[in-house]
């Protein structure tokens, strides 16, 4: 280079720089600009709540964090997503940089956050899409600090809450009291019970029964004919009147349901819910496999006649296959049902020797075994590496019982409708989740325990909070 | 039912199947236990149980020169893996 041609080059070459500078610089604010004065499409304004706030800054019209995380596929540029946003009436809140074409998304009208993923999860420039959980420990600290119901006999129920009293062990429990920061339930999720029937006079659950819509029509079966059935099913009199007159359908109704903060007995993992019973077992607490399939038709026959059936607990078995019994399990997994079942209650090994229902090979099965208060494997529970899932409280669980009394019981039939019992909570709080995310969502929620290695699929206990993302 | 009412029923039951008088048929022990689920650990053929530990009796009895294990709870009366096979009586 020419000595006399050295500094215009070096001065041309500072001015190219400053000039690229601003250009970004242009282009920031331009975007920022254009996220301020976004106009609110017409027929948007006359159905969102912000209708006043339109052309306020982001900042101020109140809206809250993203509302979901959207990872766009490689090649998709700026440009475009920008564009995809816009379209949606979303704004992109943030890039996250570490993981290219990963951005927090804020929607800018009143869909929830699951709505405004699965709009991104439908469209092709999209890898996935996810609801943002809010995980903070400041959650804990304030708004979301642990929930203790009201209900008197709250104290007793460590599977819950424990507290290490009457030897146990602190901390040993599901983290209801973490969970219910989330959600307490929701009427709108139905959990069959299918059982010994249950007390729906019970004054601890009676509010959190079943009650067949007037939208639904009765059921018709083709050899009964119809019945009005009110509040369920009874299998074992083909009738509409699923009472129960042994106890133990009416104690796994109240772990999974008792209403929470009645300032009565005790709470269940769902304080708000709707529980449907079916009676298949008699008085004397066993029944045969016709019924129990008889059962499980109308809870598929109700699901779709429009009835939210997403869970069915089993807390029965035994070790008789029933391959009748396998494929109307199968027919509730089409119907997207969970089927949370008992692993059983022989010390034994599943995988050597299976228990049925809760060793069936099909995806919606969930086998329960059960824990103590020390979250040890409790003496008498099955257990299976390979076929059962996970564990749950079961030893001493206080629940509701005939005559509007309260028991303790131990098993696995007690531990299956905790796991149910969340399951519904997860259900409550995520509407559309299909029954195989919901058992992956199960699997994965749990506090793995040393007691359960090797014994499980899962390895651990399960967790509420965890299942809602909250812990 | 209680514990004497159901030993006294399985050994009826006991005579009665093996076609014996009652009088041939000794209680051997009758000790209370907690069974691993509703149908006592016991279940006839073709049955579910509910999976909750049940308070009952194990009741052995003897007839010629065998023994027979009945179990039994307030409610219920069973022969336990007699020729193989679980009866409810």
């Amino acid at each position: 280079m020419n000595r006399n041609n050295f500094l215009p080059h070096v001065a041309l070459a500072l001015v190219l720089i400053l000039v690229a500078a601003f250009a970004g610089q242009l282009r920031r604010w331009q975007k920022e600009w254009k996220h301020r004065v976004q106009i609110i499409p017409a027929e948007d304004k006359r159905r969102s709540p912000i209708n006043n706030v339109e052309a306020a800054p982001y900042e101020n019209r109140g809206f809250g964090a993203p509302e979901v995380l959207v990872k766009f596929r490689q090649g998709v540029n700026e440009e475009a997503i920008e564009r995809i946003t816009l379209g949606l009436h979303d704004r992109v809140e943030d890039e996250i940089e570490s993981v290219p074409g990963l951005d927090a998304i804020d929607d800018l009208d009143d869909k929830t956050a699951e709505a405004v993923a699965a709009q991104y999860r439908g469209l092709p420039e999209v890898e996935y899409a996810e609801a943002v959980f809010e995980i903070s420990a400041d959650d804990f600290d304030s708004a979301g600090s642990p929930i203790t119901p009201r209900d008197p006999r709250f104290s007793e129920q460590w599977a819950l809450f424990n507290d290490g009293s009457r030897g146990g062990t602190t901390g040993a429990d599901i983290s209801a009291t973490h969970a219910w920061t989330v959600t307490t339930g929701s009427d709108k999720v139905v959990v069959a019970v299918l059982d010994s029937g249950v007390d729906y006079t019970h004054s601890d659950l009676a509010s959190n029964m079943w009650i067949r819509p007037n939208s639904v029509d009765p059921y018709e079966d083709r050899d009964l004919g119809t019945i009005q059935d009110l509040h369920g099913y009874n299998a074992v009199e083909n009738s509409a009147d699923p009472m129960d007159d042994n106890g133990h359908g009416t104690h796994c109704a109240g772990i999974i349901g008792a209403e929470g903060g009645n300032d009565i007995g005790i709470a269940g993992v769902n304080w708000k819910v709707q529980i449907m019973p079916l009676k298949f077992m008699n008085a004397g607490g066993y029944g045969t496999t016709k019924d129990a399939i008889e059962a499980i038709n109308y809870v598929i026959d109700r699901k779709k006649a429009g009835v939210n059936v997403r869970v069915i607990s089993a807390s029965w078995g035994s070790t008789q296959k029933s391959r009748a019994l396998e494929d109307v399990i199968r027919k509730a997994y089409e119907a997207d049902i969970l089927f949370v079942a008992a692993s059983g209650n022989a010390s034994t090994n599943n995988d050597r020797s299976p228990h049925y229902p809760s060793s069936y090979n099909v995806p919606n099965v969930v086998s329960v075994a059960a824990l103590d208060r020390n979250d040890q494997l409790a003496s008498f529970s099955n257990y299976g590496l390979k076929s059962v899932a996970i564990a749950a409280p079961g030893v001493d669980i206080l629940s509701t019982w005939l005559g509007d009394e309260y028991e303790e019981k131990s098993g696995t039939s007690m531990a299956t409708p905790v796991v149910a019992g969340v399951a519904a909570l997860i259900s409550a709080n995520e509407p559309k989740i299909t029954v195989d995310q919901l058992r992956s969502r199960l699997l994965a929620a749990v506090d793995p325990l040393n007691s359960l290695k090797g014994k499980v699929v899962s390895g651990g206990r399960i967790n509420a909070a965890k299942a809602l993302g909250t812990k | 039912m209680t514990k004497e009412d159901a030993s006294e029923k399985a050994r009826k039951d006991l005579a009665r199947r093996l076609g014996i008088e009652e009088s041939q048929v000794t209680e051997q022990s009758v000790a209370e236990t907690d069974f691993p689920d509703m149908a006592l650990g016991a279940a006839a053929g073709g049955e579910m149980s509910g999976q909750m530990i049940t308070r009952g009796w194990k009741i052995h009895l003897k007839a010629d020169g065998h023994t027979y294990e009945y179990r039994a709870d307030k409610g219920q009366l069973r022969l336990y893996q007699f020729k193989g096979k679980n009866y409810k009586i």
